[in-house]
């Protein structure tokens, strides 16, 4: 039977070159994200365990308002490292300070590095500091620096050049070194600006007796677990010593369980709509092959094979075309895990990449899902094989029921149906995603079902307008099997339905930014850092700004991390009087000290009112009582939770301010106060000033980025699908090679018979198209519902991209099978079998 | 008798060579015959001696090795694809033994399908004239698979007619039907030549159908062998015996 299996197999390679194509597609995302995954993974490890190789143990603050280890801190008191020096078993202590400092580039501007823009002071122990000179000293003057050499790249800085860093007070600074990170250029995609001790005291701290931590390196023989046993018994109230092993752990658990997570799992949702196109790729292409051969399997039949033995060699098939894709499938991975980082390296987000890690795990992760998603996909068409009866050999033709039963009418129906009232009533009830998601599921798995119903009906529709009898007979085909056109349309109408369904959420989620930032603002031009880390602007600047003659009034925020209620929270801080001009509070108008204000939507979920007292913790360790002064609309540029500014600024060594809002004089025209602002700002490093427009797009910009990513997925999801239907093309030319050599010889031409195939294709990817549109759309909607509590965009252009980018698949899918056709020879009709 | 009528299509040393070397067939080997117009020809012969391939060159579904064939004065061999696919459509009909329709289209709309690849409108009445005359005014608006295959056969000899083409070519029209559904077919044709002044060429084994053509010619290793005018299913059983008779010969090859 083997060599049966293993015969027909190569009679029919090229037939199967589509379900090589889509196993090995789905196959290469999934092993490309494991192994990317892994080498991240392991680089960051070796990243961090190189940073704190020579740290033994460090001593920092024990308040952290992060969500991770390597959160926000407070600063302790200096005097604890000459404390710690005279421990027995220490051989080296030094203290260190890191916060925010925006360097400026050569031009003056603020150098806009991806990653946080950091400053301290630098370690004069070699093997403290995880970063080391390339060129240039070590700073010895207050206002001398240490760069990393990606910022000084990327701001055009040399040795020797005179520049500043916002700190956020702007800080004159000479560059006298340049470093490295271990072998990196920086440390991820941050900037680090490095000052004498007393420098990083004077400018970044902002006080002579306060530090960040105590790093640490033990004696010859003093291990790392009993130096910082030692060291506990020294150290005040309010701080805490860890071992630098737990530092690098704790680093690396931030970044992996942070961004890498995220980034894995987005990749493995990728290799999921991958992996699930082109299993209805698969399941189509078999479902006609194992039509194609029924004679075949009836001869096998006839000749004394039982069904187990028919059944066992079409899964042995699919088994071995499993295998062979997967495996391909892994080497086609480290393929596409070199291109995505290639991709993010162009990006500008250096990944710390060494050598690719291929684990084992990683192989046989993605050959046993390669090969049970061909078993699975082949399963319902191998039981079709196993039931042909013997008798069938000896029919003149054999090729699928082309029907669709009455009971897939009514299950498809009925699926739909369900995952349609569960949406709408999702969407009714509000913030009820999961009730959303199951209908969205049941959506998706209605309409699979559905498609050979809807097919016929679909194509009498998209085929009506076609009057000349290439379309004509284009339809007639298209309609004459049903079942095969929904299979090949399936693929594409998943794929389309999942990038139209993160369409309209995109969508809808920007437009509600947009929504609530509009409403709530009511300034006129902005002045913002963005979403970067670390930079910000003096508080001054907002006082400046209020004064021109052109404004009516000037707010500045600033932002940065709590515990409240016992959870590590993002806050906004100002002063409510100048804020609720420009923006509107609701009734936190009035917030006062010993306020603070929530947005409504966080008092609902946790059950607080207006007066309700809330323990609050800051990175300098200390706890405040704040009671609920008011609530404000969600979603807005004021967070989830604002304090007053003077309950702020205490626990703060550099409040800066991220934006300032601003409001003109009546009368004062945008392009006039814009540029009043401008100049006020100048001895700020000129931040860019944003219309009122420009602003609210801004505050939505984060939604583009996944917008990207889901063009990005729909390329890959309508290559996939673009497979799958030209192999249903070729598969259905061969089949009907009689029939288009009988319309040869009664006088169709070449060009007439290519174009029906270009029809029909044309016809199929329409269907799945409008299908997916459809799939899509609705879940979308009550998705988007859901997540923004009302606002529902449907982008219009976007959807008449994405049905004209499903058309030109079909049409390019039909290429190759339409010329094969059109070269049909004509005898092949006539010579009757 | 030949003179007095134009040929509709005629072969001028027409050879045929399958392969090369030691595997070289000659599947017809320096033919020349003339098929005349308004006359029903049949091309007789035992399996392999080349009367399809005859045939197929004939009606431009197959190219020659060496030699020519005319469809009136057109030389087939000088037509591009196209014009030769154009003039198939215009000038010539068939009729096969099986799969003579496409399945997707109804009766009425595979008798006129080679005008509607034209683009040309077909006559409605016409249609239905012939429609009718070949008995299946009833079943017009059905698909082939709700036929019979003796009421297939019967669209796709209307759909040859349809077109009224100078010259209808049908290889084994009756091969895969009973005698009696067979016996129709033939009648039809034969009422075609003789009522309607249609050219036919058939390419057939069966003696009785021979019986209805005005000429029979014999074919034996893509040679022409014989030829027998008035035939009857008698007459050509009779050529036919003595060629197997000669081909038993020794010293012949086959």
């Amino acid at each position: 039977m083997t060599r049966i299996v293993l015969k027909g197999l190569w009679a029919r390679k090229r037939r199967l070159a589509g379900s090589l194509a889509a196993v090995f597609l789905g196959v290469s995302f999934l092993a490309g994200a494991l192994v990317l995954g892994d080498t991240l993974n392991s680089s960051i490890g070796r990243f961090f365990g190189q940073a704190y190789a020579g740290t033994d143990a460090s001593v920092r603050g024990s308040t952290n308002v992060g969500d991770s280890p390597m959160g926000e801190r407070g600063t302790i008191d200096a005097g604890i490292a000459d404390r710690v020096r005279r421990v027995p078993g220490v051989a080296v202590a030094e203290p260190v300070i890191d916060g925010a400092g925006q360097l400026l580039g050569r031009d003056g501007a603020a150098i806009a590095v991806l990653g946080p823009r950091t400053a301290g002071n630098w370690l004069t122990d070699a093997r403290l500091n995880p970063y080391h000179l390339v060129e240039g000293r070590a700073p010895r003057a207050d206002d001398e620096v240490v760069v990393n050499r990606a910022v000084a790249n990327q701001g055009r800085l040399r040795l020797g050049d005179r520049t500043a860093v916002l700190t956020p007070r702007r800080v004159p600074v000479r560059v006298v070194g340049i470093a490295k990170f271990g072998d990196q250029d920086g440390f991820g995609g941050s900037s680090f600006t490095a000052f004498t001790v007393d420098g990083a005291r004077r400018y970044v701290t902002a006080s002579p007796n306060r530090i960040s931590s105590v790093s640490v390196r033990a004696a010859s023989g003093v291990s790392q677990a009993a130096l910082v046993g030692r060291l506990r018994q020294v150290v005040p109230a309010g701080t805490e010593v860890i071992t630098g092993t737990a530092l690098g752990e704790e680093g690396m658990t931030a970044v992996t369980k942070g961004f890498l997570q995220m980034f894995r799992a987005f990749l493995l949702v990728f290799a999921g709509v991958a992996l699930l196109v082109g299993t209805f790729s698969i399941y189509n292409t078999f479902t006609i092959t194992v039509a194609q051969r029924s004679r075949e399997s009836a001869l096998l039949r006839a000749v004394g094979a039982s069904r187990r033995q028919v059944l066992t060699s079409v899964m042995a098939e699919a088994g071995a075309i499993g295998l062979v894709a997967s495996v391909a499938g892994v080497a086609g991975g480290l393929g596409f895990a070199t291109a995505l980082e290639a991709v993010f390296s162009a990006g500008g987000a250096s990944l710390p990449v060494g050598g690719l890690v291929l684990t084992v795990t990683t192989v046989a992760v993605a050959v046993v899902v390669g090969v049970l998603v061909t078993l699975l996909a082949c399963l319902l068409p191998a039981v079709r094989a196993s039931r042909t009866p013997p008798v069938a050999a000896l029919r003149e033709t054999a090729a699928e029921r082309p029907g669709a039963s009455r009971g897939r009418a009514l299950a498809g129906g009925t699926l739909t149906a369900g995952g349609v009232i569960l949406a709408v009533v999702s969407a009714a009830a509000g913030n009820a995603m999961v009730l959303a998601g199951l209908g969205a599921v049941a959506c998706l798995i209605g309409m699979v079902v559905l498609g050979p119903v809807a097919a016929r009906p679909a194509g009498m529709l998209l085929g009506a307008p076609l009057r000349r009898v290439t379309g004509v007979l284009a339809r007639r085909n298209t309609t004459r099997n049903p079942r095969r056109v929904a299979g090949a349309a399936t693929a594409l109408m998943i794929g389309i339905g999942v990038v139209t369904l993160f369409t309209v959420l995109a969508a809808s989620s920007r437009a509600s930014i947009q929504d609530t930032v509009s409403r709530s603002f009511g300034g006129d031009l902005a002045i913002s850092t963005g979403s970067s880390v670390g930079g910000g602007f003096e508080p001054r600047l907002a006082e400046d700004v209020a004064r021109l003659p052109q404004i009516e009034a000037a707010a500045g925020m600033g932002t940065g991390g709590v515990r409240i209620a016992g959870t590590a929270v993002r806050v906004r801080y100002a002063d409510p009087a100048a804020l609720t001009q420009v923006l509107d509070l609701g009734s936190a108008a009035r917030l006062r000290p010993g306020q603070l204000a929530v947005t409504r939507a966080t008092a609902h979920s946790h059950g607080w009112r207006t007066g309700t007292p809330l323990p609050v913790v800051f990175a300098d360790g200390t706890r405040r009582t704040l009671t609920v002064g008011g609530t404000f609309e969600a979603g807005g540029p004021a967070g989830d939770y604002l304090l007053p500014r003077t309950e702020w600024t205490a626990h703060d060594p550099q409040p800066q301010d991220t934006t300032v809002l601003i409001k003109l004089r009546p009368g004062v025209s945008t392009a006039e106060g814009g540029s009043a602002v401008t100049r006020a700002a100048a001895p700020y490093a000129a931040p860019a000033v944003q219309s009122r427009r420009d602003y609210i797009d801004a505050q939505a910009s984060g939604v583009n980025g996944l917008l990207t990513l889901v063009y990005v997925m729909l390329a890959l999801a309508i290559v996939i699908a673009l497979l799958g239907i030209a192999n249903t093309l070729s598969l259905s030319v061969h089949e009907r090679t009689r029939e288009l050599g009988l319309l040869r010889a009664v006088g169709a031409t070449r060009g007439q018979i290519r174009s029906i195939i270009r029809w029909e294709s044309l016809m199929v990817a329409l269907f799945g198209t409008a299908g997916g549109v459809g799939l899509g759309l609705l879940p979308g909607w009550a998705l988007a519902r859901a997540a923004t509590g009302g606002t529902v965009a449907v982008p219009v252009t976007q959807l008449v991209v994405i049905v004209a980018i499903g058309a030109l698949a079909g049409v390019l899918a039909a290429l190759r099978p339409a010329h094969r056709a059109g070269r049909l020879e004509i005898l092949r009709a006539a010579a009757a079998q | 008798m030949m003179g007095e009528r134009r040929a509709a299509a005629r072969a001028v040393g027409a050879t045929k060579v399958y392969g090369s070397g030691a595997a070289e067939v000659r599947a017809i080997d320096d033919v020349s015959v003339e098929f005349a117009s308004g006359r029903f020809t049949a091309i007789m012969g035992p399996s392999g001696a080349g009367k399809s391939t005859l045939m197929h060159c004939v009606a431009g579904l197959d190219t020659l090795s060496s030699g020519q064939v005319f469809i009136g004065e057109i030389e087939l061999g000088t037509l591009s694809d196209r014009r030769l696919t154009v003039l198939r459509r215009e000038r010539v009909g068939f009729v096969f033994q099986s799969f003579n329709l496409l399945p997707s289209l109804s009766a009425a709309e595979n008798v006129a399908l080679p005008m509607t690849l034209a683009g040309t409108r077909p006559d409605p009445d016409w249609i239905e004239h012939v429609i009718d005359t070949v008995g299946l005014g009833d079943r017009r608006g059905h698909r082939p698979a709700e036929l019979s295959g003796g009421q297939q056969q019967r669209v796709a000899v209307a759909r040859a007619l349809a077109a009224r083409p100078d010259i209808v070519f049908a290889d084994e029209p009756t091969g895969n039907l009973d005698s009696r559904t067979g016996a129709q077919i033939l009648a039809f044709l034969r009422t075609a030549v003789s009522e309607l002044d249609q050219t036919i060429v058939m390419v057939t084994h069966d003696p009785v159908a021979a019986g209805y053509a005005d000429t029979a010619i014999f074919l034996a290793d893509g040679g022409l062998s014989d030829r027998v005018e008035a035939p009857t299913a008698r007459t050509v059983l009779d050529h036919m015996s003595a060629l197997d008779a000669g081909a038993d010969l020794p010293g012949r090859a086959r």
